[in-house]
């Protein structure tokens, strides 16, 4: 017990819990497991943008990738419109959206590295490139998913939702690149102190490559569920998860400042953003009241979570 | 709903008038707008080309250029309205991003004699012409829609628009009205879906278990179609989901119908209205006598008219209408 309440995550899994029993408390028969449903699915998406996100953050201070909406927007346009609807291109529309979110990454990186300006800068000023990017090939208009995308995008497998299974799958593989393999040792490394990495021989530049690329190619694979998931890309889709990336990562209790991150905690942050929403509309406050407790209740998650004792 | 003239016919009416006043072939128009990032304001800058294009190559006006800004912040579209107003422009057409906050770069342009005609985002300078669209009655209307299809009233899911913009507080008092006038529905649940699908989407998702049953949805454009695939995946009953003449939602409704006769309505301001100020920027231009206050009726497509809605609206888009200088002098005629 002493050691789970040591863990940074876990102000955040008792918040979502919170958050849950009290929507759920005035929920009509079966709305309950309803609503875990819906945050299960809902909580997928912010979920593989905040794994993305989670990554470039242990890269210690200043980095950050501002530039996941518009990723999405992009490779969620793209690859709609070159599916078209049709059967028989879903592999290529996937195939589509990760390497946008490839090339994205190796430009934000390229921006960061040769140029020289703060990511937080370059991302930013890249995403409008993308934005427009987005604006002109398809000038908005929503094109359909393949009916095959989007009944995976909405079915159900073993009663869970499809997407939050995949992001369990991807949750997984990122705790095991973060706490097991030698990438996860590199960039909390890095994060922790950037020169004594450098100094000690780690290829620091290349493991900075690897993980903006992550992060971006994370975003296009989310950007295109999300088209499949809701109907089509709309130019607007992303914007809800520039700040919802970060905000799952910090309320999880990763450090903002890089160097100590941990994966259970994005599902924590994630699952709790959803829930803050729907209980607060649940409870019929105005969106005023909303935005103002959904501020303060993430300060207190983040003040508690980072004055208890951290495991190092 | 709005005749939807051919522009040929127009240009031709346009060419006659010319040849009579054609006081305006040297006058240059800018289109100042405030945001570009979804589809209905890309159908309004497309509609835009389609009608100002045309009218510079025929000498109507000199120049109709259209600028955007990138942030949807009043202090960028104050300076951009500044840099116009240097660069000489004879007329700004606007989309604020705040009905004040733009105010004082308004009076500056006024002040320079430049023609400032503001339109969807209207500004409250008095020198600024405004052709504003009746948001409240778009709210009143489909409350009063939903009486007439359910006498008996009930429960009522409200999809708002972006938190803190007039717009939303417009069709919000709109629909507080409407439910004032007819006391048998009641406002179950509200929520915001920032005018996207899949915002809309996931805030009904997440308030739907709460939910008592829901006999309608009053919705502000671009929601509707995520309040329905977010209904379905509850397992709920379908109800009267009130649409905004985004194709998407029009196509569900025109495949629910087939299916199983399903009826509503849909409702939204056509984004063409950029056009309609473009020609009274240039009949103020003229020298025509027009009034400060303008009003453009919303676009709204019954049950009857959704298949010739649909056939008329592009793929992925929204239901338009452009305005000819025609019309222009109609809806001028009309208010003054």
């Amino acid at each position: 017990m002493k050691t789970l309440l040591a863990r940074p995550w876990i102000w955040a899994w008792v918040a979502a819990a919170l958050a849950f029993a009290l929507t759920a408390a005035i929920s009509q028969n079966q709305g309950a497991w309803g609503l875990a449903v819906a945050a299960l699915t809902f909580s997928a998406f912010s979920v593989i943008v905040g794994l993305g996100q989670m990554f470039v953050i242990t890269l210690g201070p200043g980095n950050v990738d501002l530039s996941i909406p518009a990723t999405m927007t992009l490779a969620g346009t793209v690859s709609l419109k070159v599916m078209d609807g049709g059967a028989g291109a879903e592999v290529t529309g996937l195939a589509i959206a990760l390497a946008i979110g490839a090339g994205v990454g190796l430009t934000n990186y390229l921006l960061i590295l040769l140029i020289r300006i703060p990511p937080i800068i370059a991302t930013l000023a890249a995403s409008f490139l993308y934005q427009s990017l987005a604006i002109w090939s398809n000038r908005g208009l929503r094109v359909k998913p393949p009916e095959s995308l989007a009944e995976f995008a909405v079915g159900r497998s073993l009663g869970l939702p499809n997407l939050a299974l995949l992001a369990l799958v991807l949750s997984v593989l990122a705790w095991v690149a973060l706490n097991r393999a030698a990438y996860g040792r590199q960039i909390s490394a890095i994060g922790q102190n950037p020169r004594a990495a450098r100094l000690s021989g780690l290829p620091v530049e290349a493991v900075r490559l690897a993980t903006y690329m992550l992060c971006a190619v994370l975003a296009g694979l989310c950007g295109f569920l999300l088209s499949c998931f809701s109907g089509g890309a709309a130019l607007n889709m992303g914007q809800e998860y520039l700040l919802a990336s970060i905000a799952v990562v910090v309320i999880g209790g990763s450090s903002i400042g890089g160097g100590r991150s941990n994966v259970p905690g994005i599902w924590a942050g994630a699952l709790f953003l959803f829930l803050i929403v729907s209980m607060l509309n649940s409870y019929g406050l105005g969106a005023g009241v909303r935005l103002l407790m959904t501020g303060l209740i993430i300060i207190a998650i983040v003040a508690v979570g980072s004055r208890g004792p951290r495991g190092t | 709903m709005m005749n939807c003239k051919t522009f040929a016919l127009a240009a031709t009416a346009v060419t006659l008038a010319c040849s009579a006043a054609a006081d305006t072939s040297d006058k240059r128009i800018a289109l100042s707008n405030n945001y570009a990032g979804n589809s209905w304001r890309q159908a309004m800058l497309t509609s835009w080309e389609t009608v100002t294009g045309p009218a510079v190559s025929e000498g109507i006006v000199a120049a109709a250029d259209a600028f955007t800004t990138a942030e949807n912040q009043a202090t960028e579209q104050a300076a951009q309205i500044q840099n116009m107003i240097l660069e000489g422009y004879d007329a700004i057409v606007l989309n604020a991003a705040s009905p004040t906050a733009l105010n004082g770069a308004v009076k500056e342009a006024c002040d320079a004699g430049i023609v400032v005609v503001s339109f969807d985002g209207i500004v409250t300078e008095p020198c600024a012409y405004r052709i504003a669209v009746d948001f409240k009655e778009m709210g009143r209307k489909q409350v009063e829609y939903l009486a007439g299809r359910m006498p008996d009233g009930g429960n009522l899911l409200e999809i708002r628009g972006l938190a803190g913009v007039f717009v939303d507080d417009e069709i919000h008092a709109g629909i507080t009205a409407g439910v004032a006038e007819f006391p048998q529905f009641t406002i179950a649940g509200s929520v915001n879906g920032d005018w996207a699908q899949d915002v809309a989407q996931r805030a009904v998702a997440g308030v739907l278990p709460s939910l008592p049953e829901i006999v309608g949805v009053v919705t502000q454009g671009g929601d509707g179609y995520g309040a329905a695939q977010a209904i379905a995946a509850a397992g709920r009953p379908t109800p009267v989901i009130v649409m905004g003449n985004r194709q998407d939602e029009l196509k569900w409704w025109g495949e629910q119908r087939d299916a199983n006769g399903y009826e509503t309505m849909s409702l939204s301001i056509a984004p063409g209205v950029s056009t309609l100020a473009f020609w009274v920027a240039q009949q103020v231009l003229d020298g025509a006598s027009v009034p400060q206050d303008l009003t453009v009726p919303f676009l709204e497509i019954t049950q009857d008219g959704l298949d010739e809605g649909l056939a008329s609206t592009p793929e992925g888009g929204v239901a338009n209408v452009e305005y000819s200088l025609e019309d222009a002098k109609a809806v001028i005629a009309g208010a003054n």
